[in-house]
């Protein structure tokens, strides 16, 4: 089993992009893997707690709540990325964590994989 | 000890999303890397502009002046003080026009050394092939 | 070098893609790239797909623009993402996205 690390930057709302990067981050936990996920600039939204479901919006943070729960995901938001949108450690999503950009870079170290899904 | 090598290939144009910015602070971020790595372990970056991203590398950006914000410019300058390899596609800049006197080359005025070059689109080429992970921005 | 592209968009990208040269090439058409996979605008196909790569296209983005694999060309084959998990750690060992 592999290590697939995910950089990600589209919103949360307004494009599937960010969508896509859950799902693929589900199935590579499902197949075994283990999936280290980074998300940066708009992205960062996502690791906001008290997200509501919508029918016309995703409801991402569902899928989150179940691959934390697995052990073989773990999830880091852009601090400054997410200070600057107004939001603070205390808004944070229970298992995520907030660092700097060289966690995503220490984490790309030893992954088989990399996938960076930049900006829109 | 052991070094990944990791491609930050900019082909975005520059302010209207965060890539480009965000491309280059991912890639000075290798610089601290280290406090979560085993002694000897390192992240390298190269750093290559391509397509429309070449013209992230005009000089005389002044984005501090208009909308306070650090401009690419002084990214790119930021990570040539810093060491990290730059490289921009000279079949681009051709396209554009673009003469070596309109870009960022160095960060001389920082106290850097090491210059930005301008390299045909196979050198390029050569350095996504030899690269551990490539990211395209 | 083994390379997967992601191409996530119809209108951008091919430039880029266009001059990248590997080994072994996949293209995998997810988000509004799919309509490379599946439209003939002004009667052609799109010209990436005559690049020399394996192409692909994710099924749940297919279906959600109102396609099926039935509008697909032959040398296109529709994956879950289950497969492209498969693709990444199989196949491919550098993995980007246009």
């Amino acid at each position: 089993m592999g290590k697939l690390t995910m950089g990600v930057f589209p919103g949360l709302v307004g494009s599937l992009s960010l969508d896509f990067s859950v799902k693929l981050a589900e199935a590579a936990v499902k197949k075994g893997h283990t999936v280290d996920y980074w998300v940066s600039s708009n992205a960062t939204m996502l690791s906001k707690k008290g997200q509501r479901s919508f029918k016309d919006y995703s409801t991402l943070y569902k899928t989150l709540e179940e691959l934390f729960k697995t052990g073989n995901f773990k999830a880091c938001a852009c601090e400054a990325c997410a200070e600057a949108r107004g939001f603070h450690k205390e808004d944070l999503m229970e298992g995520w964590i907030r660092k700097s950009m060289d966690w995503y870079l220490a984490s790309s170290f030893d992954a088989d994989r990399v996938l960076m899904i930049g900006g829109e | 000890m052991a070094t990944t090598k990791m491609g930050f290939i900019i082909k975005s144009l520059p302010y209207k999303t965060e890539a480009s910015r965000l491309a280059m602070t991912h890639a000075i971020a290798s610089q601290t890397v280290e406090i979560y790595l085993e002694d000897g372990d390192m992240v390298e970056p190269v750093v290559c502009f391509i397509g429309d991203g070449v013209l992230n590398c005009l000089k005389n950006q002044a984005t501090a002046k208009h909308y306070d914000i650090t401009s690419i410019e002084m990214h790119i300058r930021n990570s040539l003080l810093l060491d990290l390899k730059v490289l921009y596609c000279k079949e681009d800049l051709d396209r554009f026009g673009i003469k070596e006197d309109a870009l960022i080359m160095d960060a001389e005025e920082l106290g850097g050394e090491t210059k930005a070059q301008i390299v045909p689109y196979s050198e390029i080429q050569k350095e996504m092939d030899s690269v551990n992970h490539l990211q395209f921005f | 070098m083994k390379l997967g592209v992601f191409m996530s968009d119809y209108r951008t990208g091919a430039d880029v893609v266009d001059r990248l040269s590997a080994d072994k090439l996949g293209i995998i058409f997810v988000g509004n790239g799919i309509y490379r996979a599946t439209l003939k605008e002004g009667g052609s196909a799109d010209p990436i797909l005559q690049k020399s790569a394996t192409f692909y296209v994710l099924t749940e983005d297919l279906e959600s623009r109102g396609f099926t694999a039935a509008n697909l060309a032959g040398n296109i084959k529709a994956v879950t993402y289950s497969d492209v998990v498969d693709l990444i750690f199989n196949d491919y060992e550098k993995i980007i996205w246009i």
